[in-house]
């Protein structure tokens, strides 16, 4: 009996902290049916009183808000395959390879992630300037694509899969590249999920580089986007909450498909490492 | 056996350590070593982009650096912040991790899959929808709690208010953490506390607790690190003020680079915050005795 009024005392709790976690999300989405007047009126409702699409279908007119979502989604995708193979293939190389010098170039990797952007940032961007890459997406994807992160997962994944596995396909004359490509990578299905998952999310919700980088309208991403948006159309809060619904809502989609695996990679990034 | 030490190496594994090495070494000298390498020369010069000014200064901005109000403004927000938003992720992480690993809880799956959700959103998008939240004519916020505060206009309120956003968006990433710390503990742990007698509180102080110690240094220890570069929500939110009210280090830094492009001054800063984390990073692992990697082969 005490059991069973502990066990839904710890489910209610659980329930309410539940409930304040999501309500944040709740509200943008409802509030991003309701119109202006509504959203900013003195009696506020939960749930749209005229419910209203007007929000989502200014969108595009007002902000040509799909050119900034596709260009995110090209990024994002362009940075995040350029980090898990380049990710893969270090680890590779680092957890299954003896070689002079392995450690230090794994601990420079180590000490790399332990840097502030903004010790670098500033003297990037006049690298970048000066070269010339401003306003182009190589500014965006070249200092991207090497992850610490990454590499530092995939070592530890890799560097648990049995040798005799790699030496097997050896003796059988594969050579490196597919011994990599055709095992080691099909492998490490679950790591390159969740480093797939984070490293999207990163890409989507970085702000400054592209916001210094980027200069012409139709080359700018999403996140940078919404401040534009919120500057020039300052009391439009309808088309905000709009806006913002679209750019979590996909996230969140792809977060609950992949949580599982999500989850593996986080508690593996952090308990195993 | 044998194939542990293979000196016999392929032709094409030569090839790809080589190309990956190659690889690795130019991508960190170009986009890494010499980004800090010229910061750390720039923090020792007058350094403006706009007008070209590149001028050896000496250690002016370091000392100029001390004495600017502003400096110690964003140090102790910036302290202020990590105490608490890292005391209240361990908190809530750790008891809600807990609950959620009670044997008396179901639907776990669910619960964890909530509590995450906020750490997976993207910062700006939700840095927005908090900002209309705090809205004092119509913002959630208000209307639920009742109050009139015009929350990050109000310098008292502000630095709360985005700490408070931090917290809701950060508890869930230490959830997960101490989940997956709990359920490493071995059981037959519990069950020797219990047939020595002990109560579900002693057990959690004297047994979980003590082996929770590597996921609760390894939870502060990326926070504090990861607060000490926060932006975002200070520049989505309030801009740094009312005044100066928000400004936190790496704000700072934003600010003097690139909105009054003292790049060197802003260099200064930046390395500030480098030394702060190293050191912070190696108090944090002598405190507690422990090497990271030995955590590490440990788990």
């Amino acid at each position: 009996m005490k059991r069973k009024i502990m066990g839904a005392a710890l489910f209610l709790v659980l329930l309410m902290m539940g409930v304040v976690t999501v309500v944040p999300f709740v509200w943008m989405v409802l509030s991003s049916f309701k119109t202006n007047a509504e959203i900013s009126a003195l009696e506020q409702t939960l749930l749209p009183k005229a419910f209203t699409l007007e929000n989502y279908a200014t969108l595009q007119s007002n902000f040509n808000f799909l050119r900034y979502f596709g260009n995110s989604v090209f990024i994002a995708l362009v940075v995040t395959a350029l980090v898990i193979y380049i990710s893969c293939i270090c680890g590779f190389v680092l957890s299954k390879y003896q070689f002079k010098g392995k450690n230090l170039i794994f601990g420079f990797i180590m000490m790399t992630m332990m840097i502030p952007w903004s010790v670098t940032i500033i003297s990037r961007y006049t690298m970048f300037v000066d070269a010339g890459l401003q306003d182009s997406y190589l500014s965006l994807i070249l200092p991207a694509m090497v992850s610490g992160f990454g590499i530092f997962m995939m070592k530890q994944d890799i560097g648990a899969l049995p040798d005799e596995l790699l030496e097997a396909a050896r003796m059988d004359g594969a050579n490196e590249f597919a011994i990599f490509h055709k095992i080691v990578l099909p492998m490490s299905k679950n790591s390159i999920s969740a480093i797939a998952i984070f490293q999207f999310l990163w890409v989507w919700e970085d702000y400054l580089w592209p916001y210094l980088m980027i200069d012409s309208e139709e080359k700018q991403l999403l996140a940078v986007g919404l401040t534009t948006f919120n500057g020039r159309y300052s009391t439009d809060y309808g088309g905000l909450f709009a806006a913002t619904t679209i750019s979590i809502i996909p996230v969140l989609i792809i977060y609950i498909i992949f949580q599982k695996r999500f989850v593996a990679g986080v508690a593996a990034g952090a308990v195993k490492g | 056996m044998f194939w542990k030490r293979r000196p016999l190496q392929s032709k094409s594994e030569v090839v790809l350590r080589n190309i990956v090495v190659a690889f690795l070494v130019l991508h960190m000298g170009i986009f890494l070593i010499v980004p800090v390498i010229m910061a750390f020369a720039g923090s020792f010069h007058l350094w403006n982009p706009l007008n070209g000014t590149y001028k050896w200064i000496g250690l002016d901005n370091y000392v100029r650096m001390f004495q600017y109000p502003t400096f110690w403004t964003a140090m102790i927000n910036t302290l202020v912040f990590c105490v608490v938003v890292v005391a209240f992720r361990v908190l809530l992480g750790l008891s809600l991790a807990y609950a959620i690993t009670s044997k008396m809880t179901t639907k776990k799956t669910f619960f964890r899959t909530v509590f995450y959700m906020p750490t997976v959103t993207p910062l700006v998008a939700v840095a927005y929808v908090w900002k209309i939240m705090y809205n004092p004519q119509f913002g959630l916020i208000d209307q639920i709690l009742g109050v009139d505060i015009n929350w990050l206009y109000d310098s008292a309120f502000a630095l709360p208010a985005v700490m408070a956003m931090t917290i809701w968006k950060d508890f869930g990433y230490a959830v997960i953490l101490f989940m997956s710390g709990l359920m490493s503990v071995p059981s037959d742990y519990y069950e020797a506390a219990h047939i020595d007698g002990a109560n579900a509180w002693k057990t959690f102080c004297y047994i979980t607790l003590p082996l929770l110690k590597p996921t609760m240094i390894f939870v502060v220890i990326t926070s504090v690190i990861s607060y000490l570069q926060a932006y975002v929500p200070v520049m989505v939110m309030t801009d740094g003020g009312p005044g100066t009210a928000t400004f936190l280090s790496s704000y700072l830094v934003y600010d003097q680079a690139f909105v009054k492009y003292n790049f060197g001054y802003a260099s200064a800063i930046a390395f500030f915050i480098l030394v702060l984390t190293a050191i912070l990073t190696v108090i944090s692992f002598t405190v507690t005795g422990e090497k990271p990697e030995k955590r590490r082969k440990r788990a």
